[in-house]
């Protein structure tokens, strides 16, 4: 039998830590200061790296400069850029390039997305190496890709004109780069080509997470694949496609490197978007203030897509 | 006690002695497209480690940055005020740079180095705003590169020397060998892609050679000239008759795939011909230019930052005069398989290893006579916007088939508006 009137042993006092000046942060009472300290460091990261560059481009449209400077006010403010930008036939045919682009690469990829989602969720042979092959052109570095895209374009001897002409649906060959219409296809096409494997991958996952109860209890009930298509996976997908379609958006308006390799915004501004035309006023004809303004300009119309998306399709879901 | 005195001791040491060790490695940046390219990195190479050995505490840290898009990191190195202590440039881009300020005035350097310019081929193109900005590395003109075996097969037993000769020879070698309705093999190419200088010097060739161009020595533009006209029309007869790759991309990799029967381009074309099949490469010969006077100018420059330390910018000096010593520009011309623009650079060196050296230094001499420059003189500081703007005319005019005096009127237009 213990004998509970033994004296406890003598134990070593805690040492209570002093905290950081004198503040003991691990008190509940300093919770929120923990908290506050632990997000400072991404908080300035934030600042120094987007808020910074962010307010400085703003303040620069404001300046009739070709070079800018890294501080703000060094010369007069003016609103030249912006009445120049509004005025200028060029920036209204990015904007209509760009939401061209927008409607038709988003559309297509989100299609080609679902549809591959749907086929490589399916049980078959050879699913895994399907499932690679979706994901390949996702993996490809951008500017690798679209040089390859160059040789396949390639009006003379590139390799889909000739496949074209095989098959009989061309008699002549395509001047896929230096003809309007052709251009903004290709353009369209290696987006499609380059943006879908991300929503495949993206919807794939969500259609793991439908519980198969679902669909039981649907076909009991008598539903057949196109109303359980329309009526368990698209609501169950909705969250996925929600944001899929919002980083798609941003992609394809913001996207630069696979127009400017392909046609540089050619051939006489078939496939210019904003992107590309703020690239060009910047660093080929230098003139930074103007080209801040279309930046900023670019950066207010993702800002209300986004919104616009985000409010839509959080609806959807909830 | 003890501790605190040898920390404060190693301070004080370190204090004395860093900067010591600090002053014995001057270190130069030294940014360039050309880094690692056979020939002309190879001289880079050459010239910075003889430098390096006569300056034993100086390292030059050579960084290589890719073509594209290096205007642009250049401009944000000279905007961040780190720009480089050797400072390489093309031709064409360092007006930009010049106009905003950022280059030294070289006048009183070459004055006290006693360098001496007389006869630098296309150096009066580093004069600008009165003071000489910088030192020309290359100046050359076009020569033609010709597949010998297709001509001979087309019933052409020499080279074309003049345009009409020229276009017969295109038409000739423009073949559809299988009959299946796809040309195989295109007389010449052309730059057809992107709206940039490629179409702007392309179409210069063919100007040149009706005796017009975009701007006169004066600095006036004269493109709606009948000459002028003429020339763009010479050029647009090749794209109608579809004598060239319509898509007027990689020319000179179809050229050695013998898919172009004739290239009319700089003296870095034969470095494409080196890299050709052994089955086409023995055909590949060279010929002077049938459009005289040939396209020409000035290639790239070496310069000095304004802002660049005054000891940084003395060694970066020396690295210069290093580079334009008769004895690296001969070497310069037997690596870089093109004439050095310094007089009598051309040693026997460069002519056993480049066997049409003679044609280079002709054609250099035929451009620089005629005052020949790819970028339109009183356009400099203008030149991407002109090209551009120049550029995306006359792609119109080829896609909706409109007359071209109408388009020349245009770009005459848009040209004067940009002065």
């Amino acid at each position: 039998m213990t004998d509970l009137t033994q004296p406890r042993p003598a134990t070593t006092p805690v040492r209570r830590s002093s905290g950081l000046f004198g503040i003991d942060l691990a008190s509940p009472r300093h919770a929120k200061k923990l908290g506050y300290l632990l997000l400072t460091p991404a908080v300035l990261l934030i600042l120094g790296i987007l808020v910074y560059p962010m307010l400085l481009a703003i303040e620069i449209s404001f300046h009739d400069v070709k070079f800018a400077s890294l501080t703000f006010g060094a010369s007069e403010y003016t609103l030249d850029n912006y009445i120049k930008l509004f005025t200028s036939r060029d920036f209204w045919n990015a904007i209509g390039v760009s939401a061209r682009l927008l409607i038709v690469v988003t559309t297509i990829s989100m299609l080609v997305g679902l549809g591959s989602a749907l086929l490589v969720n399916q049980q078959f042979r050879g699913r895994g190496v399907a499932r690679m092959l979706i994901a390949l052109p996702w993996a490809i570095p951008e500017v690798v890709a679209v040089i390859t895209w160059l040789w396949i374009l390639d009006s003379s001897f590139g390799v889909l004109n000739w496949m074209l002409m095989q098959v009989g649906l061309i008699g002549l060959p395509v001047s896929w780069l230096n003809q309007p219409l052709p251009a903004f296809t290709a353009v369209t096409m290696v987006m499609v080509w380059k943006g879908f494997p991300f929503i495949s991958i993206m919807i794939l996952a969500g259609l793991q997470s439908i519980p198969e109860e679902y669909y039981q209890a649907a076909r009991v009930d008598g539903a057949n694949v196109w109303r359980r298509f329309i009526w368990i996976t698209l609501p169950c997908l909705m969250p996925v496609l929600g944001v899929s379609l919002v980083l798609t958006v941003l992609w394809v308006f913001r996207d630069f490197s696979i127009i400017n390799v392909l046609t540089g915004g050619g051939p006489i501004g078939a496939t210019e978007t904003l992107a590309i035309m703020t690239y060009e006023e910047a660093f080929q004809y230098f003139r930074m203030g103007y080209a801040s303004a279309l930046g900023v300009v670019t950066l207010i119309i993702c800002a209300l897509i986004s919104a616009f998306l985000v409010k839509k399709t959080s609806h959807a879901v909830f | 006690m003890r501790l605190a005195r040898t920390i404060a001791a190693l301070l004080i040491a370190g204090t004395i002695a860093l900067p010591g060790i600090a002053a014995a490695e001057t270190r130069l940046n030294f940014v360039s497209w050309q880094k690692g390219e056979v020939g002309y990195g190879d001289w880079w190479q050459a010239v910075i480690d003889e430098f390096e050995k006569t300056h034993p505490d100086v390292k030059i840290d050579f960084t290589l940055m890719p073509r594209d898009g290096y205007s642009d990191a250049m401009i944000t190195q000279f905007a961040a005020g780190s720009a480089p202590d050797i400072v390489h440039l093309t031709s064409f881009e360092y007006v930009t740079f010049a106009d905003n300020g950022w280059l030294e005035d070289l006048g009183p350097w070459i004055v006290k180095s006693g360098m001496d310019l007389h006869g630098w081929a296309g150096q009066d193109v580093c004069e600008w705003d009165g003071k000489t900005q910088c030192i020309m590395m290359l100046y050359f003109g076009y020569i033609m590169a010709y597949n010998e075996q297709i001509l001979q097969e087309a019933g052409i037993s020499a080279p074309p020397t003049t345009w009409e000769e020229f276009l017969a020879a295109a038409r000739a070698t423009t073949i559809d060998r299988d009959g299946d309705g796809v040309k195989d093999v295109y007389g010449t190419g052309v730059h057809m892609v992107s709206a940039n200088s490629g179409w702007t010097n392309d179409m210069l060739i063919y100007a040149l050679s009706a005796g017009g161009r975009w701007t006169n020595s004066e600095g006036k533009v004269i493109i709606n000239t009948p000459e002028t006209i003429e020339g763009i029309n010479r050029w647009r007869t090749l794209v109608d008759e579809g004598l060239v790759p319509p898509g007027g991309a990689e020319l000179d990799q179809l050229f050695i795939e013998g898919k172009v029967a004739m290239r009319l381009n700089g003296p870095w074309v034969n470095a494409f011909v080196q890299k050709a099949d052994p089955a086409i490469k023995p055909h590949l010969k060279y010929a002077a230019s049938p459009m005289q006077p040939p396209l020409g100018g000035a290639s790239n420059v070496l310069t000095l930052a304004a802002e660049t330390p005054q000891e940084k910018k003395e060694l970066a000096w020396e690295f210069i005069q290093l580079s334009t010593s008769q004895k690296f520009q001969e070497l310069y011309s037997e690596l870089g398989a093109s004439p050095a623009p310094r007089p009598g650079a051309v040693g026997p060196a460069a002519f056993e290893k480049v066997p049409h050296m003679q044609l280079l230094i002709d054609a250099t001499n035929a451009a620089s006579a005629a005052g020949v420059d790819r970028m339109p003189k009183g356009l400099e500081a203008q030149n991407n916007e002109f090209t551009k703007i120049a550029a995306e005319h006359f792609q119109r005019m080829v896609i909706e088939k409109l007359p071209t005096e109408q388009v020349a009127a245009e770009v005459q237009a848009a040209a004067e508006a940009l002065q």
